[in-house]
């Protein structure tokens, strides 16, 4: 009974996997999980669980004690509840997001990245950023969304909304 | 009875010291107790025992030299910025933030995060209270 209905559906959204006929809903669902913000967030921005894949997440959360050379260990109890809070909100469950989309579009099925930076969307829209502009101490990396992404918070990363420290709006031309 | 009040009036002003908030009172005596099970002739936890272990610089987790300065900064009382994310982190004196120690679990958190970060390893229970000696007294 079901399966009838959900064979065509499946066909459509293949057809429509182009931008806009998804219903934009924005860039990427915000974070409003006070616990991820506050864990995730003591040490940098509290990224948005819809920039990475499930399976980038689940590695992660595998390894908080050797966490990109720091140490992030957590107590069992909260490791698993983030955990879970990560894959329920990952890039594949918010897929009517444009940026969700298209880092999942930009990574191949034999890839799990741990950085969103890594991601070829990621490296292709920053790859025209002068260095002297990330290098210098406001910033620091490109993982640092927050210092030039305005509206990073609310999971928006429109163009207009980008003021990269020292050096005021970027004017892409 | 009221003798026996006044007894633990007076305990409290004594465990009260150094000024640290109920719940860290209760694992600063905790870390006596382990510390004196180390060394049986420890005394007390020691601030500026603590500011050594604060300023100096080891290798860390990461192979590079590393202190509690590196992100805390030199001014307790200052914001610092994380040397690995460039995040500024909001002062850790509890004279300017009164948020800082004020949970334990949240020390215990950062104490053990910290020390593998900077020490390559846990503190010791002698290391910690000297260092939480030397926040406090910020
Ligand atoms: C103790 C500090 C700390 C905590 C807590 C922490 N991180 Fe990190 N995280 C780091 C550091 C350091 C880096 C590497 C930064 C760099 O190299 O620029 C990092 C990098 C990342 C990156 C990659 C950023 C990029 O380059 O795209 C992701 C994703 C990430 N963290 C997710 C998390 C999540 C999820 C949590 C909560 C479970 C968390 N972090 C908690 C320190 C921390
Ligand atoms: C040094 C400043 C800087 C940092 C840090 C930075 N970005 Fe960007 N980002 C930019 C600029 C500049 C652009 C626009 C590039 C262009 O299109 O010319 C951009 C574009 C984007 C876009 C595409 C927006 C669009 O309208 O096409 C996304 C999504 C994005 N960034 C996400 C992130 C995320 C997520 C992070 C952190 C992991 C991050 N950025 C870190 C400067 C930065
Ligand atoms: C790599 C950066 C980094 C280093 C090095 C570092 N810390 Fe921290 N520390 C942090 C961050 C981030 C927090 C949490 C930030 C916040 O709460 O604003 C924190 C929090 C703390 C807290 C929790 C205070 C409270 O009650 O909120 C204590 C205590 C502390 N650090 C002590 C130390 C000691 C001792 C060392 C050296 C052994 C050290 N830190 C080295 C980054 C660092």
């Amino acid at each position: 009974m079901y399966k009838k209905i959900i064979i065509p559906l499946i066909l459509i959204s293949g057809v429509y996997a182009d931008d806009d006929r998804w219903g934009n809903r924005g860039d990427v669902a915000p974070v409003k999980n006070a616990i991820y913000a506050k864990e995730c967030g003591s040490c940098h921005f509290a990224y948005q669980p819809g920039l990475l894949p499930q399976r980038s997440w689940t590695k992660m959360m595998g390894n908080l004690e050797n966490h990109f050379g720091s140490d992030a260990s957590l107590d069992d109890a909260t490791t698993k509840y983030l955990a879970n809070y990560l894959k329920s909100n990952s890039a594949e469950r918010g897929i009517e997001y444009k940026r969700s989309r298209k880092i999942l579009q930009s990574i191949r099925p034999n890839e799990t990245p741990l950085r969103i930076t890594k991601t070829r969307y990621f490296v292709n829209k920053h790859n025209e950023i002068p260095k002297k502009m990330i290098v210098q101490k406001a910033v620091g990396s490109l993982a640092n969304c927050a210092a030039c992404h305005t509206t990073a918070n609310k999971g928006s990363y429109s163009e207009r909304a980008i003021k990269i420290p020292n050096y005021g709006m970027w004017e892409d031309d | 009875m009221k003798k026996y009040t006044l007894a633990m009036l007076l305990c409290g002003v004594l465990a009260n010291a150094g000024g640290f908030s109920p719940s860290i009172q209760s694992y600063i005596a905790t870390l006596k107790s382990e510390a004196k099970q180390a060394n049986s002739s420890f005394v007390d936890f020691n601030a500026k025992r603590g500011e050594q272990i604060f300023t100096s610089k080891h290798i860390g987790k990461k192979g590079d030299s590393i202190s509690c300065t590196s992100c805390h900064g030199n001014n307790l009382t200052k914001n610092g910025q994380n040397a690995t994310t460039n995040k500024i982190i909001k002062p850790l004196a509890p004279s300017v933030n009164k948020s800082r120690l004020t949970d334990t679990k949240e020390v215990q958190k950062w104490l053990r995060r910290n020390f593998k970060d900077v020490y390559n390893r846990e503190g010791t229970a002698l290391e910690k209270g000297d260092v939480l000696y030397y926040i406090q007294s910020k």
